[in-house]
């Protein structure tokens, strides 16, 4: 049984990659602008700021009015892409050295507890309840249960196949709901640093 | 707000039809790039946008939010550009063009935003939420939704060929008393201010608030120009910087705005187009005319600022270093900082007049907007929330302690003249130029500048 979860989760990653990409692509329908004014300064140094200083509480006011979600976030994403690198390990798989997998434990105790933490975030703060639609609680819970399914499985791995399960939810639902900003988050941060660089405007 | 026009908005909104909702749509589609989809597939609703906006700093509200605003336009996109979004609504908060849906834009993406672009600057995705908002005001543009001020100027502009409807005679007679002013500031029987010059180096353009409330701006201009022994001129048919068609989003209407000061540039043959002191003026022509005309464009076009910066650095222009006694504060408009690139030169340049210059907190690009950006101060329906807004622009100065505000733009200047009196700021508002032109060193005998301040 646990055999067929293996491959469905191989196959559940090629889908939603494949979705997502698909997605990425199908913005590129709309058509891109040309520019003819003069640019002030170099796109590449606005991109390399939008991934760099840009995102720092030194240079980013909204950072740093929201350390706590700043780095909650960050944790987070983390644990996310560090489990999933992990189950794809158990899906091919591949082998993990043992010594690795007490600081895994840790990362996806944090990213779960953070993970509970933007859940309640959105709960409890009335302006983000009212924004929110159920896609972005599902999500959030998803992902939740993914990171929750990780921390056990590197801990007692007799419930893999539920790891399998919950990765498979997440995976196959991602194309759909706004998990898709994995995958928007760097063509956005592109476009922003892009506007901003050719107009000279970030130091 | 007044209650004739917001019957007349709902009187308007009630008869809307199919027909209508579609072609809004198709308004809005039409303006949405790869660039725009992208940014439409990437908020997470992470709502850390919130305090960057100065509308939700003063009022606190759901409203307010920048991701609130984004989201009524989202839910649009999610509709009619995703399946999920079709087929499950509810689901993914997606939402048809309707009548409720159109009145929240009107009251939300005009009523609540001034185009600053701090959420831009400070979303998480980087999402362009200005740039989105003036996609849809261009679908409600396109159903003649747009708020009666900021329409009239608009129509104006277009009848007029500037947006005060300024006749040509008016402008010329303007031009002419300036001149004898000039004459009597600088001594010199010679002075000109030029007119129609074929060939001159610079053709320069103002806001035409200036000709009607601030002529004394201009004056200041054609000091410095004076001094520097600039090879400029003014065209008697097209000067107006202004284009109030970026703040309802219709490039049609906005080229067509841009395009006389380009036929000028063409017609004179001036080398390079320099814009009075104007922040949306300046993203207009400098960064976004070429794209509405689909052009390149032969000539430089720039900011008298820096202009005025390069002059002082070449030694073209003298300044007196101590003039200014009293404390300098300078406010950064979104449109020529944020949005313009322009954001060292007017720093150095009153560092030469003074050594009591303040900086505001935060500056630079992630100064906030005055709140008279955006169309805001032609509507004046949101007079209120506009006063409202500008709290936050208002407490920044309180806390700088400075006498003089120093404001690059002369909308930004109506706002915050407004704010001082409605604050009871006591500060006084005034354009770099008027700074420079007042601290000028001219070569003459007897000085006739005003006492040291």
């Amino acid at each position: 049984m646990q055999e067929y979860f293996r491959y469905g989760v191989i196959f559940a990653f090629f889908i939603s990659f494949f979705s997502l990409s698909f997605l990425v692509l199908r913005t590129f329908r709309f058509g891109k602008k040309t520019l003819y004014s003069k640019p002030q300064g170099k796109p590449i140094k606005g991109i390399c700021y939008a991934f760099g200083q840009g995102m720092m509480p030194w240079a980013k006011e909204s950072v740093l009015k929201h350390i706590p979600t700043f780095i909650s976030g960050i944790l987070y994403h983390i644990g996310i892409f560090l489990a999933l690198f992990y189950t794809l390990s158990l899906a091919i798989p591949f082998n993990i050295p043992g010594q690795f997998l007490f600081s895994f434990q840790i990362i996806f105790l944090m990213a779960v507890i953070c993970g509970l933490f933007l859940l309640l975030r959105r709960i409890i703060k009335t302006t983000l309840w009212q924004i929110s639609c159920p896609d972005d609680f599902v999500s959030n819970i998803l992902v939740n249960l993914f990171l929750v399914m990780a921390l056990i499985d590197v801990s007692i791995t007799k419930f893999r196949a539920y790891l399998f399960i919950a990765v498979i939810l997440m995976l196959l639902y991602i194309p759909f709901g706004k998990i898709r900003h994995c995958f928007f988050f760097f063509f956005s941060r592109v476009f922003f640093g892009h506007f901003f660089g050719r107009r000279g405007v970030l130091s | 707000m007044n209650k004739t026009q917001t019957d007349t908005i709902n009187k308007k909104i009630n008869t809307l039809k199919p027909k209508d909702f579609t072609k809004a749509l198709q308004a809005f589609q039409e303006k949405i790039t790869s660039e725009y989809a992208t940014y439409l597939n990437s908020c997470v609703r992470c709502g850390l946008c919130a305090e960057s906006c100065h509308y939700f700093l003063a009022y606190k509200d759901l409203k307010s939010m920048p991701a609130y605003k984004l989201n009524l336009i989202m839910k649009v996109f999610k509709k009619y550009s995703s399946f999920a979004g079709n087929h499950f609504s509810f689901w993914f908060g997606a939402k048809e063009i309707k009548h409720h849906l159109i009145q929240e834009w009107i009251d939300n993406l005009f009523g609540r935003c001034s185009l600053c672009g701090r959420c831009f600057l400070n979303c998480t995705m980087g999402i362009n939420i200005p740039y989105l908002i003036r996609a849809a005001r261009n679908a409600l543009s396109s159903l003649d939704l747009v708020p009666p001020g900021l329409q009239s100027t608009i129509t104006i502009a277009l009848k007029t060929g500037n947006n005060m409807g300024i006749t040509t005679d008016d402008w010329i007679e303007t031009l002419d008393w300036l001149e004898d002013e000039l004459e009597q500031d600088v001594e010199d029987q010679n002075v000109k201010i030029p007119l129609d010059i074929p060939n001159a180096k610079i053709l320069y353009a103002i806001n035409p608030r200036e000709a009607m409330f601030f002529p004394l701006s201009i004056l200041a201009v054609a000091k410095i120009f004076y001094a520097a022994k600039e090879n400029w001129t003014f065209s008697s048919k097209n000067y107006d910087v202004t284009n109030y068609g970026f703040f309802i989003g219709d490039d049609k209407t906005a080229g067509k705005l841009a395009y006389p000061l380009v036929e000028s540039m063409e017609t004179l043959k001036c080398k390079d187009l320099i814009l009075s002191e104007c922040g949306h003026g300046f993203n207009s022509n400098r960064w976004e005319a070429s794209e509405w005309l689909s052009k390149k464009q032969n000539f430089d076009v720039k900011s008298i600022i820096q202009n005025v910066a390069e002059y002082i650095k070449t030694g073209r222009i003298k300044l007196d270093s101590s003039y200014y006694q009293k404390t300098l504060t300078l406010h950064d408009p979104c449109n020529l900082v944020r949005f313009g690139g322009i954001v060292e030169e007017q720093r150095f340049i009153l560092r030469q007049v003074t050594n009591n210059f303040v900086e505001m907190s935060p500056n630079r690009e992630n100064n906030f907007c005055c709140g008279g950006g955006g169309g805001q101060l032609a509507m004046t329906r949101y007079a209120d929330r506009r006063r409202k807004s500008g709290e936050v622009k208002a407490e920044q100065i309180r806390r700088t302690g400075a006498d003089i505000v120093v404001a690059p733009c002369h909308n930004c200047v109506d706002q915050i003249t407004e704010l001082n009196k409605h604050y009871q700021l006591g500060v006084e508002i005034k354009t770099v130029c008027e700074i420079v032109a007042d601290a000028l060193i001219l070569n003459r005998n007897t000085s006739s500048r005003p006492g040291k301040k």
